[in-house]
């Protein structure tokens, strides 16, 4: 390792290190304004040193990690999605007066797997970084464990989890049995040396991987355990299973498969397609059915990862740029969402249902604005940042020619227009009186009410002005093929 | 990989199930059947059982052996680098003091936690408080 090695490496480092100095200063001195200082200041001093990595990308730290402009892009993403959670579970935690600097520590090395698979070059660094998610994901879940629904996603979350790993794993092991090596390059190799199919061993274990990684996106048909998950989590851990824990999947799938031309696996590529479509119909579908916030989301974060599938089947060079803009205006939109449904839950129960909502326009004005720009963005109303992300998605699809897909993507997106504009007629009607809805009255924490109005001027400002960002996201997230 | 004969595995799958089956089908065959008073009753060599066997143990037994498994496994990676030492020479060095280094942090939070404490307080105790603490102030909340 060189000197340059270890400055690429320095956004990992500095998640790792605050881990270790959080637990060591809990150990001493328990307050849990410092463990979500300290957290807090080594995530942005992880995204100083972004700059830095930069300078020296692309560079393969063998044989694990590669840090190019691509990792680097999701990592800055992952990064500042972390810090949004950890100043939602600051206020969120407090009001469970329990003892609560693990959480901090817990979430740092969540953080630190997402980054490794944003980063990861081969399977080992693969399994690794999301193990390093699931295990720490899986206290996070039950964190809360005075309420009773937490256990129970734990409990269901640990064990749906135990067995993708299972999957991922014999996934990792037959494409080991076909190619004899674990790196993501030689698998590109192998696919470009036999152009007419690949042996049966290595689409098997490509799908098994792939099931794998579709267990964390949530994309039908492994989304069951999702809406229990979503509603069960702590509010803020919800934001970071549905936004960090996610797109890091994403990066990694989009390198794993930017070596293969969809045109001569046809096979590999149509289950992929039936996957996307199935989650957009599917996730829109259920999603009507709900009238749980939380599960509202959860159902359409399914529908979404659907949607992102097909900028990933659309591959070539819009595909990746479309999916990692789609994924920041995602991530924007559903961690308002989570911020504020965390903020509004009183202690004893989560405000989660649409019926907590109703009239929430004239009791708190402030928080209905912010949950009704997330979900306009959610929903991809123009002006927001989630129109863009869903026309270059559109745009990817259609230069691809995958038409079927883009016609479920349209009349299965027109659907969420009845599941989000219930929340938002719920939200306006009503007199206002206290007694409408079981939300907690605390005002806003100034960090927090900070974070949430950049993160909604950053959904107009990109719905208004995308170029820049599409432009600076095109040219970093250009994948060797 | 893809040439080798599929054969062998065919006969070793048949074998399996035919093994794991026919257990299960002759054992329920040839079983006992009866169902009497003692029937379900733990064999204890003939004296009669005399108390529940869900005792009440220190769950401190199963604390220890977890925390022991955990240094255990990764003390296990220090005869790793034992061996290659001179091939790895300084960074290798370098990189075992920072693992020692956050083992070491972890027994320190271990220690300050009162996981090593042999004492009435436990960390049950504790986890009892919590909870106590936690039902009080939601009653708290609920009086006004």
């Amino acid at each position: 390792m060189t000197a340059a090695d270890f400055q690429a490496l320095l956004p990992f480092m500095c998640v790792a290190a605050a881990a270790v100095i959080v637990m060591l200063v809990i150990s001493f001195y328990r307050n849990q304004t410092l463990s979500a200082i300290l957290t807090l200041a080594g995530l942005l001093v992880a995204l100083a040193s972004l700059p830095i990595a930069w300078s020296h990308a692309p560079r393969a730290i063998p044989p694990l990690l590669r840090v190019d402009s691509f990792a680097l892009v999701h990592l800055a993403l992952l990064l500042v999605g972390t810090v949004a959670v950890t100043v939602f579970s600051q206020r969120y935690l407090e009001k469970y007066r329990m003892e609560r600097g693990e959480f901090y520590i817990l979430l740092l090395l969540s953080a630190l797997g997402a980054l490794i698979l944003a980063a990861a070059d081969h399977f080992v660094a693969f399994f690794l970084g999301l193990e390093l998610l699931s295990v720490s994901l899986y206290v996070m879940v039950g964190y809360i464990f005075v309420k009773e629904k937490a256990l129970e996603a734990a409990v269901k979350y640990l064990f749906l989890a135990g067995l993708t790993s299972a999957l991922l794993l014999f996934g990792l092991a037959l494409i080991y049995a076909a190619l004899g090596s674990m790196e993501f390059s030689a698998l590109a190799a192998a696919v470009a040396g036999a152009p007419d199919g690949l042996s049966p061993f290595l689409v098997a274990g490509m799908l098994l991987v792939f099931a794998g990684a579709a267990f964390k996106l949530s994309v039908v048909p492994f989304h069951l355990w999702t809406p229990d998950i979503y509603q069960g989590a702590p509010a803020p851990v919800t934001a970071f299973l549905a936004t960090v824990s996610k797109g890091c999947v994403v990066a990694v799938l989009l390198r794993f498969f930017a070596p293969l031309d969809p045109a001569s696996q046809t096979g590999l590529f149509s289950a992929l397609a039936a996957v996307a479509g199935a989650s957009m119909i599917v996730g829109n579908l259920l999603a009507l059915l709900q009238d749980n916030l939380k599960r509202i989301l959860a159902y359409s974060s399914i529908a979404h990862f659907g949607y992102i599938l097909v900028a990933f089947l659309a591959g070539g060079e819009n595909g990746p740029a479309a999916a990692t803009f789609y994924l920041v205006t995602y991530f924007a939109a559903t961690l308002i969402a989570f911020g504020v449904i965390g903020y509004l839950s009183p202690t004893d129960q989560e405000a989660d249902t649409v019926a907590d909502y109703r009239g929430l326009f004239w009791r708190r004005p402030g928080s209905a604005a912010l949950l009704s720009i997330a979900i306009f963005s959610l929903l991809g109303l123009p002006l927001t940042a989630g129109f863009m992300g869903k026309f270059f998605l559109v745009a990817a699809g259609a230069a691809a020619g995958l038409w079927p897909l883009l016609i479920i993507l349209t009349v299965s997106a027109t659907l969420g227009i009845f599941y989000y504009l219930r929340i938002i007629i719920a939200m306006y009607s009503g007199e206002g009186r206290k007694s409408e809805g079981r939300t907690a009255d605390a005002p806003f924490a100034p960090t927090s009410a900070t974070v949430l109005v950049l993160l909604a001027v950053l959904l107009i400002v990109i719905g208004i002005a995308p170029e820049p960002l599409l432009a600076f996201i095109q040219a970093a997230t250009t994948l060797a093929p | 990989m893809p040439d080798a004969p599929y054969w062998p595995f065919l006969v070793y799958a048949t074998l399996v199930l035919t093994v794991a089956g026919g257990i299960l089908v002759l054992s329920s065959l040839l079983g006992p059947r009866h169902q009497e008073r003692v029937t379900g009753e733990p064999y204890e060599s003939g004296v009669p059982p005399t108390a529940t066997a869900r005792l009440r143990l220190s769950v401190k037994f199963f604390l220890i052996a977890i925390l022991f498994v955990i240094f255990d496994l990764e003390l296990v990676f220090l005869f790793a680098w034992a061996i290659a030492i001179h091939e790895l020479g300084w960074p290798g060095f370098w990189g075992m003091v920072v693992f020692v280094f956050i083992l070491a942090a972890a027994l320190v939070y271990e220690w300050r936690m009162g996981s090593l404490d042999w004492t009435e307080r436990s960390a049950q105790a504790r986890l009892r408080e919590r909870r106590e603490a936690f039902a009080k102030r939601q009653q708290e909340n609920a009086a006004p």
